[in-house]
């Protein structure tokens, strides 16, 4: 990098500092224009699968099954789309996956905002064990417990069903909710609490009229990632249920037959079922990438 | 439960958000409560949820490999027969077993550090760019990180099929080179090459964007200081950038290496739910055996073997949350 | 317990009423197709293959309503895919709702008949049944009982492009010979396209290089006293794999990691010479469906439509492929079960099949097939084929991939064929004689 002038450079800001701001002491023309390209160099490589699947989406099957691909459709199509959607047990599935999906959210809400609450509010014999163990919970690779889950499951009546596979993923997302909300309790000073109680209300107002209103961020925020991980499953379900309860992201499987893959309906039908996902996702990254920068999430 | 899904926003949150949380935790502490009966009734239905349907598992996982169970059994609704040791005995003196696990570390090293490095240099070229083409890369980021496994992999597959796919075209388009029907998993090689591309493609978004966060922690004075000193780009990386980066890179690591560890969905959806031998890692190998060979008892007893060989990892990673001050 | 009265019941009561025909059930647990059971009111649940769903959904149907007017009981059928239906079905049998009537593929049977997940049947209630075709009716036998009843059959045969045969002067094969010079024309005149095969074959095309083996003398597995013995290493076999290698090196330029799975979408591109495949796989490289998903959907015209015809592929015999149906052993309607099957590979649906171009399950009924046009040649090769080694455990070989990934390496140049044929005898005999 050749130096240039750093003096100046520096002294010339006098705006007030931005998260992007970025110390421009010794920044060679050059070395800007080199990064600049790479940069979108970067962009462009990054986003081309993306691109692909839209590409593909919209052709119709002789286009797709060609030695030469189209980088733009020829004959821009909207079959692939009604092909997946009319496709057997596509709309199916997509209820079936939307029922499990709030199901496992809510439920994972419920039952972690109460163990959250208790972690984050009490001290009491075992809660460094109980934190413990929800730390340790996530990093167990899930398909090792499948080989069990399936058997146990099994006996008791709950595979082929929507509620077996409804309270698996609430274990799923269950020790990520907990812990989350239980930073976004403890962020909630306690003189609140304490104010309301000497006002004279019980614990559970405590926690009903205050705590709860005060986390509804960390909620959401929880309630979204539960949504996405829930949605996205498909080894688990695929497992566990018979083919009239699984959920959209198996059904993409069904794509895979032995007469080959139908790519057209497979990328549409991966378009539509990845839709709600990268929809909830870039609502909450734009929080996500707030709350990074400034060192909280909370609030 | 990352494994299932993408390293997503959650982790991200987590280091830079807990140090001032730690700290005004810790002054509370001394007015809180023991609630008596409270705390346990809160926690009871999450303990019983995941003691019911992960500790129960897990156990039972233990149990059945020492046990052999097959369709025969499972048909007739009859009980799995003890066995002892053999299942580990047959694990151990197989030499796929020591393939499978050399395969799986060697996968997890080159794509853990493939992801952090670019990951990092991605980072550090977002602070150096304009923002517009900032923005381009973040946007870019966001739809790959968006995008779920199942989904990635399928784009993937389509993109390398060797006779329709788009990569074969391009790669043929250079003059001298044949490319045209190429196969990219004859030869495990590509093969590999292809499925740890699409892990690093996915996950480099999270380290990016994580470790960007991370640099604007990094004081600016700090920063000119080493310039105007007549430090070189790389000197100031080494002594001023890093070093403070440090606790997050450990973190995002150890992350990445027990997500990677578990691979399954890449490779599961890339060879059509037939690895080949020279593809299967420990996931694909115990869930093949268990549920293609229906060798339930050895399936789980592989299984057992894969979290025992993690535990080191895990508990690296706890020891690190409980340094960076996360939990009190 | 109910059942086991209940059925023994009907059975006592058709015994006496068929005493003068001699038929003789002995087992109380054998489900009777012939028993007339009311089933008002009830549904039995069928599972069958997604070809049926889009090759000849009329034959389901009008079985069905048969079925309905003999009995009073409605029919569902949920159709399933080749790659995921084992897995299903292994989950489903664990449980307690499980389907009444089950199809797989006729490689698929023994294990499933071995691990009992299927009721025994009277042979003598099924038309035609003795003259079902061996490769379709040996699976479902198991120590003098069967467990299944055969449903339609497959065979290969060659598949060449009229075209291009014409514009070299050639005509249709009618030696193995025949097959290699014509494959060698081909490839003078059309080899200046890299991505054309003058005979396109997938690297893991079990189904193809076995028949090969075959062909030349040799088999896949023997019985050896009590043990299995993997026999690709032996002379016949080791010739048999040499010439399909030879063949699939020289003359295809697909990708050798691939199955057959994709070779109608490669051949209705049109850069290729000859196939080895399916009889209705004739009309799957000429014409594809506009939508997959949708098995009423209209068909689309492909490149090398009404250029491509069938022959008996000369010298190698074909696998006969097809499926056989079962009476689960969890059922709880099993009469109705085996009525339904009963009606379903009966002389009138296999009319139905025939008419569609597909093989039936009899050897008696093969000439009808011949008569249809289109299906000379496949008629012709189901009366001579091989069949996998009749082991229990053969589906585990299937499933391992054994067969395949040793083809593949051969077709890749990674092992030479007697080192890949040695190496699969050996995991072979792992898998077989596994206890």
């Amino acid at each position: 990098m050749v130096a240039t002038a750093p003096q100046t450079a520096v002294r010339r800001r006098r705006r007030k500092p931005r998260e992007s701001d970025t110390p421009t002491v010794g920044r060679s023309k050059t070395g800007t224009a080199v990064a600049n390209t790479v940069g979108v160099l970067f962009a462009i490589v990054m986003f081309f699968p993306v691109y692909w699947v839209v590409n593909t989406a919209f052709k119709p099957a002789p286009e797709i099954l060609q030695f030469e691909p189209t980088f733009f459709p020829h004959t821009f199509t909207l079959d692939n789309f009604k092909s997946a959607f009319n496709a057997p047990f596509f709309q199916q599935d997509l209820l079936n996956g939307v029922i499990i999906t709030c199901g496992a959210v809510v439920g994972a809400l419920l039952v972690g905002f109460l163990a959250a609450l208790a972690i984050a509010r009490f001290r009491f014999y075992g809660r460094k064990s109980i934190i413990l163990v929800v730390l340790s919970v996530q990093m167990v690779p899930f398909v090792a417990i499948l080989i069990p889950l399936f058997l146990m499951l099994q006996k008791v009546d709950l595979t082929n069903s929507l509620l077996g596979i409804t309270l698996v993923y609430i274990v799923l997302i269950l020790p990520y909710t907990v812990w989350t909300l239980r930073g976004f309790i403890q962020a909630i000073p306690r003189e609140l609490d304490e104010a309301a109680l000497i006002d004279g209300a019980s614990r559970f107002q405590v926690f009903w009229k205050i705590i709860l209103p005060l986390t509804g961020p960390g909620l959401v925020a929880t309630s979204v990632y539960g949504f996405i991980q829930a949605w996205n499953e498909f080894i688990i379900i695929n497992t566990l249920n018979d083919q009239a309860h699984q959920n959209l992201m198996a059904w993409l499987l069904q794509n895979q037959t032995s007469r080959g893959t139908f790519w057209g309906p497979l990328m549409a039908g991966s378009i539509l079922t990845a839709l709600p996902v990268v929809i909830f996702f870039l609502i909450i990254q734009r929080n996500i990438a707030t709350g990074l920068t400034a060192g909280a999430v909370k609030g | 439960m990352s494994v299932v899904d993408s390293p997503s926003a959650p982790p991200a949150q987590q280091p830079p958000a807990r140090v001032p949380a730690g700290g005004r935790a810790r002054r509370k502490r001394r007015s809180a409560t023991s609630g008596g009966f409270a705390p346990l009734v809160l926690t009871l239905p999450a303990l019983l949820l995941l003691a019911g349907l992960l500790g129960y598992p897990l156990v039972r996982m233990v149990v059945l490999s020492f046990q052999s169970l097959g369709l025969r059994q499972l048909f007739g609704d009859l009980p799995a027969t003890d066995v002892g040791l053999d299942n580990y005995t047959k694990i151990f003196t197989d030499e796929t077993f020591y393939l499978v696990v050399a395969r799986t570390v060697g996968f997890t090293v080159v794509s853990v550090l493939a992801t952090v490095l670019l990951g990092l240099g991605v980072a550090l070229l977002m602070r150096r760019v304009a923002a517009g083409v900032r923005i381009a890369m973040i946007v870019a980021m966001m739809f790959v990180w968006a995008m779920p496994q199942l989904v990635a992999t399928q784009t993937f597959r389509w993109l390398v099929d060797s006779d329709f796919g788009v990569l074969n075209y391009l790669i043929d388009l250079l003059p001298g080179v044949d490319f045209a029907n190429h196969s990219w998993f004859a030869d495990p090689i590509q093969g590999w090459t292809v499925i740890t591309t699409i892990v690093v493609w996915a996950g480099i978004p999270f380290i990016a964007i994580t470790l960007n966060a991370g640099l604007t922690q990094v004081p600016k004075e700090l920063l000119e200081a080493a310039v105007v000193d007549g430090a070189s780009a790389w000197q100031t990386l080494r002594s001023v950038t890093l070093p403070i980066l440090k606790p997050l890179m450990i973190i995002v690591t150890t992350l990445s290496v027990i997500w990677n560890f578990g691979l399954f969905t890449q490779v599961w959806v890339v060879r059509n739910g037939r690895p080949e031998d020279e593809y299967q890692v420990l996931a694909t190998w115990a869930y093949s055996t268990a549920f293609k060979n229906n060798n339930y008892g050895l399936g789980s007893a592989i299984a057992v073997v894969t979290v025992l060989l993690l535990l080191g990892v895990m508990a690296f990673y706890m020891r690190q949350m409980f340094k960076i001050g996360d939990v009190d | 317990m109910k059942r086991r009265i209940a059925v023994a019941a009907t059975l006592a009561a058709t015994l006496i009423g068929a005493a003068a025909c001699g038929s003789n059930s002995d087992s109380s647990d054998t489900p009777d197709a012939a028993a007339s059971v009311n089933g008002a009111g009830k549904t039995i649940k069928v599972w069958l293959m997604v070809d049926a769903q889009s090759g000849w959904p009329e034959v389901v149907k009008q079985a069905n309503e048969r079925f309905t007017q003999a009995t009073g009981a409605q029919v569902q059928v949920d159709y399933q895919q080749w790659t995921d239906h084992l897995a299903k079905l292994d989950t489903t049998l664990a449980g307690s709702d499980v389907p009444d009537v089950v199809e797989l593929g006729n490689t698929e049977m023994p294990k499933y008949v071995f691990n009992g997940a299927f009721a025994p049947l009277d042979k003598s209630q099924f038309e035609n049944s003795a003259q079902w075709l061996t490769g379709l009716s040996a699976p479902c036998e198991l120590d003098g009982k069967t467990y299944c009843v055969p449903y339609y059959a497959g065979a290969r045969v060659l598949l060449y492009r009229t075209d291009l045969f014409s514009k070299a002067g050639l005509t249709a094969p009618k030696t193995y010979d025949d097959v290699i010079s014509a494959a060698k024309a081909l490839k003078q005149k059309n080899g200046s396209d890299k991505q054309f095969s003058a005979f396109y074959m997938p690297g893991k095309y079990w189904y193809a290089a076995m028949a090969w083996v075959h062909g030349n003398g040799g088999e896949i597995a023997k019985k050896d006293g009590d043990k299995w013995v993997g026999a690709l290493s032996e002379p016949g076999a080791q010739t048999g794999l040499t010439k399909w290698a030879e063949l699939a090196k020289t003359y295809s330029s697909g990708d050798p990691t691939k199955d057959e799975n994709d070779q109608d979408a490669v051949y209705a591109q049109g850069k290729s010479g000859m196939l080895y495949g399916n009889g209705w796989e004739l009309g799957a490289v000429q014409e594809q469906p506009k939508d997959p998903n949708d098995p009423a959907s209209a068909k689309v015209k492909t490149k090398v439509n009404g250029k491509v015809a069938t022959a008996p592929m000369p010298g190698i015999p074909s696998f006969l492929g097809g499926s056989d149906v079962a009476v689960t052993a969890k059922s709880t309607n099993a009469d109705l079960a085996a009525k339904w099957a009963q009606i379903f590979t009966d002389a009138k649906s296999q009319e139905g099949l025939i008419a569609k171009g597909v093989l039936p399950n009899a050897t008696s009924l093969l000439d009808k097939a011949a008569a249809i046009k289109g299906n000379e040649a496949t008629a012709q090769a189901a009366k001579e084929t091989w069949f996998v080694p009749m082991a229990p455990k053969w589906s585990d070989v299937e499933s391992a991939n054994v067969l395949q990934n040793m083809l593949a390496s051969i077709a890749t140049g990674k092992a030479t064929v007697p080192d890949a044929a040695k190496a699969a005898d050996a995991k072979i005999n792992e898998i077989l004689n596994a206890s």
